[in-house]
C-alpha cells in the first residue's frame, strides 16, 4: 500500500509551497498593526478544498484581520482532469460525454454549445423539432441546476428545510430528463446534427403535471428562503459587484444581470428555439448577493414559462438531421456560445477535417466568477464569504475543466 | 453582432502588421505579439469593455492566442489573435482587463509559455513539474499504461 | 429496531462489548461531506434528499473528518487533490472505511488517459467498497452501504472465530 501511495504521490507532483501551510502565498501581506501598544497579526486561514460551503473543491486562502477579510487568494485546479485535452482524442459524437462532466449540474447546455460549434463547420440543416427539443432539454436542465443552487445557497446560510424541498422538485425534473435522455445527469443527448431521441410517449403529460404545481411551489420556496428576515439580513448588501466591475471581470449570466446589464445570450445571440419563445430577462439593480438571488429565482419562473410554451408548440418532424456515422466537419474554426445556468458557456473549436477535434477550448463562466472573488471578498466578514461564494453559483467542474 | 471591418481597421491603423478579416467565428484582427497590449488598450478606450475569453491553440509550430472582446454598449464582438513561439513570453493584459488574470495563468501553464507583468504568475491548475499538457507533443496515456494500473 | 435481535423479549442482551460496538458502528455510518466532482451531486446530495433519504439507514453526513467513519470518494482525484484525500483519510479516527464511488474513483473513469489524473483512489488509500457507474445511481450507493454493513458484521464474526480457534 505505502509503496503504491509513494509511487502515485511522489513523482514530483506536489508543488512546493502549495500544501505547506507554513509558507504564506505570494500576494498575501502579513502586516502587523498596533493598537495601544498591543500588536496584532493578520491570520491566514485556509478554506477548502474540503469545506462544506465551497461547492466543490474550491480553495480560498484568506487573510483576516480579526473577523474582517483583508486579502484572498483563490486556488483552483483540484478538479483539473483534462476535458480540453481529451476532447482532441474523442470523436465528435462522443465529446458530449466530456461536456456533460464539465458543468455537471447542467450538462445539456455544455453539449448544446459543442453541437452548435460543430454544426458551424458541418454542412447540415438542423430540423426545427431538434431545435425545440434542445431548448426544452436546456430549460429543464436549467431548472434542475438552479434548484441545486437554491438548496445549497440556503444551506450556506444555515437553513436546511428548503434543501429538501429543492431536492424533491429536482428529483421530479431528473425523472423527466431521464425519460428524455436515458440518464439522470450525464445525458449525451444533444449531438451535432440534432438530438438522440424523440420525446417518449407520455412525457408531455409528465411535464404538465410537474408544471401544474411548480409555480405555486416556487412562490412558496421564495417565501421560505427569501421571505425569511434572517436570510435577508445576511445577504442584502454583501458581495456587491457593480456594472463596471462585472464587465472588467468578464462575468456573465445571472451574476452580470444582477448588476443591471441586460445581456442574455438567448436574447442577444439567439440559438435553438429561443427566437420563437416569449420570455423575459430578469434584471437586478445593485448587484449584491440578494439581487443575484432574485435574478435566479426570476429565471426559474421564466424557464417554467418557456417549458410550457415548448411542450405546447412542439413541432412535428424529424428530431435529427442526417449525419454520417463518423462526423468529419470541414477544417476551420468556430465559436459558439450558449446561456448555461451559470453564464455564457463558449466553445472554441478548431477542426482539421478528421474525426477528432483539433483543439477545443471550453469557456467556463465559473472561472471568471471565481477570480472576481479575489476582488469582492476583501472588506467583508468571514461569515459573509460563504454567502458570497454561494451567491455566485460557481461549479468547479467547468472551472478547472 | 459583428462590427464593421472598416471601423476596426481605422481603430488599429497605427499598428502595422495588423490584418482584419471576417472569418467563421466573427471578425478577427491578427496583430503581432509586441502590439497586443497596446491594441487591447486601444480597444478598451474604443468601448470594448470586457474580455470574455482567452485561449491558446497549438498549431504545431507556434501557439496561437485568441482574445475574445465584447462591447456591451455597442453589442459587438471582436476576436484578436496573435502568435507566440514555444517557450516565449506574453505580456499580461490584466491591467486593462482583470478577467485575463486566471485564463492567462492557465494558458501559460498548459502551453508552456511565460507571463510578463502578471501580479501572480504561479501555476493555476496543475502542480509543479507537470508537462505543458495541451501541447500537441505531450501525449496522453496509452491503453497499455492504463491497463497496467 | 434491529436491537430486538440481540435483546429478545427480556430486553437484556449478553454480548461482547466489541460486538455491541460493531453493531453501533454498522448502524450509524457517518460519512464525511467531501464531494469532489459530479458523483458528489448524486452520491451526497441526492442521497440526503427526500427521495433516497439515507438518514433512515443511519447514514448521515458530518462536515469534519474527525467525526466521520466513512469516506465516500465521489469524483475524479487528480495529482493536486491526491494529498488532500490522503490527509483527510489520515485525519479520520479508526475504525474507518472508504467507499470509492464512480468509475473515476475506481479506475480513473472517463479521464483515465489524462496524465494528471490518478488511476483510481485505491492507489492512495485502501478502499472497502467500489461502486461502478458514471455516475452511479443513488440506489447503488445505498447498496454499497448495505454491503459495507455486511462487511462490518463479518468482521465481528471473524474476530470471534479467531479468538475461539
Ligand atoms: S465517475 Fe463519472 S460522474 Fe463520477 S466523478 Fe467520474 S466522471 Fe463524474
Amino acid at each position: 500500500m505505502t509503496d503504491r501511495c509513494e509511487e502515485t504521490l511522489g513523482v514530483g507532483l506536489l508543488c512546493e509551497g502549495q500544501h505547506d501551510p507554513g509558507v504564506p502565498p505570494a500576494g498575501l501581506r502579513r502586516s502587523p498593526s498596533g493598537v495601544d501598544g498591543l500588536t496584532t497579526e493578520h491570520l491566514i486561514i485556509n478554506m477548502g478544498p474540503q469545506h462544506p460551503s465551497t461547492h466543490g473543491v474550491l480553495r480560498l486562502i484568506i487573510e483576516v484581520d480579526g473577523e474582517e477579510i483583508v486579502a484572498v487568494e483563490v486556488s483552483v485546479g483540484y478538479l483539473h482532469r483534462g476535458i480540453e485535452k481529451l476532447a482532441e482524442h474523442r470523436r465528435y459524437d462522443a465529446v458530449g460525454t466530456l461536456m456533460d462532466r464539465g458543468d455537471y449540474v447542467s450538462g445539456m447546455m455544455g453539449e448544446l454549445a459543442f453541437a452548435l460549434a460543430a454544426e458551424q463547420l458541418m454542412d447540415v440543416e438542423v430540423p426545427r423539432k431538434a431545435h425545440w427539443l434542445r431548448s426544452l432539454a436546456s430549460e429543464l436542465n436549467r431548472l434542475a441546476s438552479h434548484l441545486v443552487w437554491y438548496g445549497t445557497f440556503g444551506l450556506d446560510t444555515g437553513a436546511m428545510g428548503q434543501f429538501l424541498y429543492a431536492m424533491r422538485e429536482r428529483e421530479a425534473l431528473l425523472d423527466i430528463l431521464e425519460a428524455l435522455s436515458g440518464q439522470r445527469m450525464m445525458f449525451n443527448y444533444i449531438r451535432p446534427g440534432g438530438v438522440v431521441a424523440d420525446m417518449p410517449l407520455g412525457l408531455t403529460e409528465q411535464i404538465r403535471t410537474f408544471l401544474s404545481t411548480f409555480d405555486t411551489y416556487l412562490d412558496e420556496y421564495h417565501q421560505l428562503l427569501g421571505g425569511n428576515e434572517i436570510f435577508q439580513m445576511r445577504v442584502k448588501g454583501i458581495g456587491t459587484i457593480d456594472r463596471q466591475m462585472a464587465l472588467a471581470f468578464g462575468l456573465t449570466g445571472a451574476n452580470l444581470r444582477a448588476a443591471g446589464v441586460d445581456f442574455d445570450v438567448r436574447r442577444a445571440r439567439p440559438y435553438a428555439a429561443y427566437p420563437e419563445l416569449d420570455f423575459e430577462v430578469p434584471l437586478g439593480t445593485t448587484g449584491d448577493a440578494w439581487d443575484r438571488y432574485i435574478v435566479r429565482m426570476g429565471e426559474m419562473r421564466q424557464s417554467a414559462r418557456m417549458i410550457a410554451q415548448l411542450i405546447d408548440g412542439m413541432p412535428e418532424g424529424a428530431f435529427t438531421a442526417k449525419v454520417p456515422r463518423i462526423i468529419r466537419p470541414n477544417a476551420g474554426e468556430a465559436y459558439a456560445s450558449v446561456e448555461s445556468s451559470r453564464g455564457e458557456t463558449g466553445i472554441h473549436l478548431f477542426a482539421d477535417g478528421t474525426e477528432h477535434p483539433y483543439r477545443m477550448h471550453y469557456r467556463g463562466p465559473s472561472l471568471f466568477a471565481a477570480q472576481a472573488l479575489e476582488e469582492i471578498l476583501p472588506g467583508h466578514l468571514i461569515a459573509d464569504a460563504v454567502m458570497i461564494v454561494g451567491s455566485t453559483d460557481i461549479m468547479l467542474g467547468e472551472l478547472d475543466r | 453582432m459583428r462590427p464593421a471591418i472598416a471601423d476596426i481597421e481605422r481603430l488599429l491603423a497605427a499598428f502595422e502588421e495588423t490584418t482584419v478579416a471576417e472569418e467563421t467565428p466573427g471578425v478577427v484582427a491578427r496583430v503581432s505579439l509586441a502590439d497586443v497590449g497596446d491594441v487591447l488598450a486601444e480597444l478598451k478606450s474604443a468601448g470594448y469593455e470586457s474580455l470574455v475569453d482567452f485561449d491558446g491553440m497549438d498549431t504545431g509550430e507556434l501557439i496561437e492566442l485568441t482574445y475574445r472582446m465584447r462591447s456591451y454598449s455597442f453589442d459587438v464582438e471582436l476576436f484578436v489573435k496573435t502568435t507566440v513561439a514555444y517557450g516565449g513570453t506574453i505580456e499580461s493584459v490584466w491591467y486593462e482587463y482583470p478577467s485575463a488574470l486566471m485564463p492567462e495563468r492557465e494558458t501559460a501553464e498548459l502551453f508552456g509559455i511565460h507571463l510578463a507583468g502578471h501580479p501572480n504568475p504561479k501555476r493555476l491548475l496543475t502542480t509543479d513539474g507537470v508537462a505543458p499538457l495541451l501541447r500537441k507533443d505531450v501525449p496522453i496515456r496509452t491503453v497499455e499504461e492504463v491497463r497496467a494500473r | 429496531m434491529a436491537i430486538d435481535k440481540f435483546t429478545g423479549e427480556n430486553s437484556i442482551a449478553f454480548i461482547r462489548s466489541e460486538q455491541l460496538f460493531d453493531f453501533a458502528r454498522r448502524n450509524s455510518l457517518w460519512y464525511i461531506a467531501f464531494g469532489i466532482a459530479c458523483c458528489a451531486i448524486e452520491g451526497l446530495m441526492s442521497a440526503s434528499g427526500p427521495r433516497f433519504d439515507f438518514d433512515r439507514m443511519g447514514v448521515f453526513f458530518r462536515n469534519s473528518p474527525r467525526q466521520a467513519d466513512v469516506m465516500i470518494v465521489a469524483g475524479t482525484v487528480n495529482h493536486k487533490m491526491a494529498l488532500t484525500v490522503k490527509r483527510l483519510y489520515d485525519q479520520m479516527p479508526e475504525p474507518k472505511w472508504v467507499v470509492a464511488m464512480g468509475a473515476c474513483a475506481c479506475t480513473g473513469g472517463p479521464f483515465r488517459e489524462y496524465p494528471n489524473v490518478v488511476l483510481g483512489v485505491d492507489t492512495i488509500i485502501p478502499v472497502d467498497v467500489y461502486i461502478p457507474g458514471c455516475p452511479p445511481r443513488p440506489e447503488s450507493v445505498q447498496y454499497a452501504f448495505i454491503e459495507l454493513q455486511k462487511k462490518i458484521a463479518r468482521r465481528t464474526e471473524e474476530r470471534l472465530a479467531a479468538r475461539n480457534r
